[in-house]
């Protein structure tokens, strides 16, 4: 399994974006706002998901705001760090 | 989901008329002029009784018309005074209001939990004033700020021309301010919030019991504490004397982790909060200053 699909297997999971599936949420999609409808406090959330599932921490706001952007700014900053 | 405004009652030549006073005559004036200007909107300003009231018929449901006024005589005095207070550090120094702490040595060994600590305050007493005796941590104190436009009435720093010694997160930042206040935390330092009050377009509140009613309150701090592990500390503080005030740690909160987004599951944290801050307002009856109906049932 890609890092994409993995990302929004347990998005959906860890968040209870129990009306997706895997198929709706486009790589481009924003993950914040008109998007995927998070909204700020899910960004904590996620910070914590992609720890646990993928043993990458977001450490601040300059790393933060570039991978948070969509599905794939987020699976290219972990594909990143997890090279590192 | 608030009908309160950050927009000053008075104007902006009354705010400089005492900051003059405080200027000539220090306290004693500042207070002088301050009775006077008081009693004028306690009984005359129809904005002012109503700013008033909500609190007031909440904490204090069986008062008269007579006992009214003076409930809102004090309240409004307590207030002014808070605010000739908040003005004098920033004009005169802080060596001229002296804080007592309550609970350093509790907030000392929270802080070396290595996880950051989440300071919920109020709009209580004059936290600005009482902030200023957190040095001794020696770690950062990070605030969650925002101002308004139509904000005239000064914060201690500005009188004093310096640089605000707090660093200050925008909650109109990116996502919020959210993932800056992750990161201070993980650098185990202080993070300092309103819990009473929603801020600006914030939907993220939950409804407690209050004072006998319904209010909502904000409940990102919680989140915050469940993601990173950092415990919450209710401190409060409250004016003592005339250039006295304590701070006071109330209470630790600690938010159990991976509570995940369903909102109901910091209630019982929020609420937690709530009540704590219902003491404070039996304990302070003049020194809890929401002036807005926070009130939906």
């Amino acid at each position: 399994m890609s890092v994409k699909e993995k990302l929004k297997k347990v998005l959906i999971e860890d968040l209870n974006l129990e009306d997706l599936t895997p198929d709706m949420i486009d790589d481009d999609m924003a993950l914040f706002g008109d998007g995927l409808g998070l909204d700020s406090l899910d960004a904590v959330e996620l910070v914590v998901v992609v720890q646990k599932h993928f043993g990458v921490e977001i450490k601040d706001m300059d790393e933060g705001r570039p991978a948070l952007q969509s599905i794939s700014t987020l699976a290219q900053f972990i594909e990143e760090k997890q090279g590192q | 989901m608030s009908n309160w405004t950050s927009r000053s009652i008075g104007r902006d030549w009354q705010h400089r008329f005492f900051y003059l006073a405080i200027k000539l005559g220090g306290r004693r004036l500042a207070y002088l002029c301050l009775y006077v200007v008081v009693a004028w909107y306690a009984r005359f300003s129809a904005v002012a009784k109503e700013r008033a009231s909500h609190y007031l018929a909440r904490r204090f449901p069986d008062a008269g018309a007579w006992q009214r006024f003076w409930l809102r005589y004090r309240l409004i005095l307590t207030f002014g005074q808070v605010l000739i207070d908040r003005a004098m550090v920033g004009i005169l120094g802080a060596e001229c209001i002296k804080v007592q702490l309550h609970g350093k040595d509790e907030l000392l060994n929270l802080l070396g939990e290595g996880k950051g600590v989440i300071l919920v305050n109020a709009h209580v007493g004059c936290w600005q004033v009482a902030m200023s005796s957190l040095s001794f941590m020696e770690t950062p104190v990070n605030l969650l700020m925002q101002r308004e436009e139509g904000d005239i009435d000064r914060h201690y720093f500005e009188h004093a021309g310096v640089e605000c010694p707090y660093h200050i997160i925008d909650p109109r930042g990116f996502l919020g301010g959210a993932l800056e206040m992750m990161e201070v935390l993980k650098r185990g330092e202080v993070l300092s919030v309103m819990g009473d009050r929603m801020l600006g377009d914030d939907q993220n509140g939950v409804s407690v019991e209050f004072l006998g009613g319904k209010v909502t309150m904000p409940f990102s701090a919680y989140k915050l504490a469940a993601a990173t592990g950092a415990p919450i500390v209710a401190l409060f503080s409250f004016k003592t004397g005339p250039d006295r005030y304590d701070l006071k740690l109330y209470r630790t909160i600690r938010v159990a982790p991976g509570l995940g987004r369903d909102q109901q599951a910091f209630v019982p944290y929020v609420q937690e909060f709530a009540a704590t801050l219902e003491e404070f307002s039996w304990e302070h009856p003049f020194q809890f200053f929401n002036f807005f109906n926070m009130w939906y049932e």
